[in-house]
């Protein structure tokens, strides 16, 4: 097992009279476990250019569709152009905008929704605005499987 | 405006042979441009033990955030501020019917999100146990 941590921060003195601070720290376990970490990791840096098609950026893998194993995703838009975003969908449900210089950090459930081997949990990337994006992402996961798709030659 | 910043850091010492760290800080404004967000729902908690789902956050042009603003830059924050036990229960968190993932007892989630008609943030417990969160969003 490995030890992952993930820590978050907000901060805020001026978008309430009072100010908000939030904390939280969680170390990123195996499902049905109390204190087993998770052991396998893929990422990579993409240029997502503006074509009018959404990519999958981390594709669901089929060993995973009736597993209840646990995936974490860390996800950010390096541009610096303000104007410039990208969607971030789920089975074609836009969860939201990450713009220059934002990032996302969410438990991802790879499990097919329809059962059908068609990675309908896909985590898809589509550039809207500017030009090329420079997207970072990590995925920490759990798996019984090999993490990889599967060779066609 | 309103100046919020979020700040994540990753870290493994031993998930791979050398060390993974990675710190990342965002300020969070409003769409396409540098002004800082200036609407939140504020901090809020739930404690609920219902197995269905619970809307968090509800989008609707009515009655709902979107009626208040356009959500094209929106961002929310959710705990799960269980213990974990023995790791076997969490909510899944939705975009209405659409599942995101798993939060166990401990953890979080920090993610955009774009709102409008059919984009509740949701919440299905996987037990009875009272299940308490606190979640938050920043538009």
């Amino acid at each position: 097992m490995a030890t992952t941590t993930a820590s978050f921060s907000l901060s805020s003195s001026d978008i309430l009279s009072n100010a908000i601070s939030l904390s939280s720290t969680s170390t990123l376990y195996n499902h049905n476990t109390t204190a087993t970490g998770l052991t396998q990791v893929k990422s990579g840096r993409v240029d997502v250019y503006v074509t009018g098609s959404s990519f999958d950026l981390i594709p669901a893998l089929a060993s995973e569709e009736a597993s209840a194993a646990n995936s974490y995703v860390y996800i950010a838009n390096k541009n610096t152009d303000v104007a410039n975003y990208v969607n971030i969908s789920i089975y074609n449900e836009v969860i939201g905008r990450l713009y220059a210089g934002d990032w996302m950090f969410i438990p991802w459930e790879q499990n097919d929704p329809d059962s059908d081997n068609s990675s309908k949990n896909d985590i898809e990337i589509e550039a809207l605005v500017g030009g090329p994006q420079s997207v970072e992402w990590i995925m920490f996961t759990e798996s019984t499987a090999t993490i990889l798709d599967a060779s066609g030659d | 405006m309103a100046t919020t910043i979020a700040t994540i850091t990753l870290s493994s010492a031993d998930i791979m042979d050398n060390s993974i760290s990675i710190s990342n800080t965002a300020t969070l404004t409003d769409a396409g441009n540098d002004t800082g967000v200036t609407k939140t729902t504020g901090l809020s908690r739930v404690t609920t033990s219902a197995t269905s789902n619970v809307v968090l956050l509800d989008s609707a042009a009515t009655g709902g955030l979107e009626a208040q603003s356009t959500m094209t830059s929106g961002k929310v924050f959710i705990q799960n501020l269980n213990a974990r036990g023995d790791g076997s229960k969490y909510v899944t968190v939705l975009l209405q019917a659409v599942v995101i993932g798993r939060l166990y007892g401990g953890d979080w989630m920090f993610f955009p999100w774009q709102g409008g008609a059919g984009n509740d943030v949701e919440i299905t417990p996987s037990s009875t146990t009272d299940t308490t969160l606190e979640y938050v969003a920043f538009y």
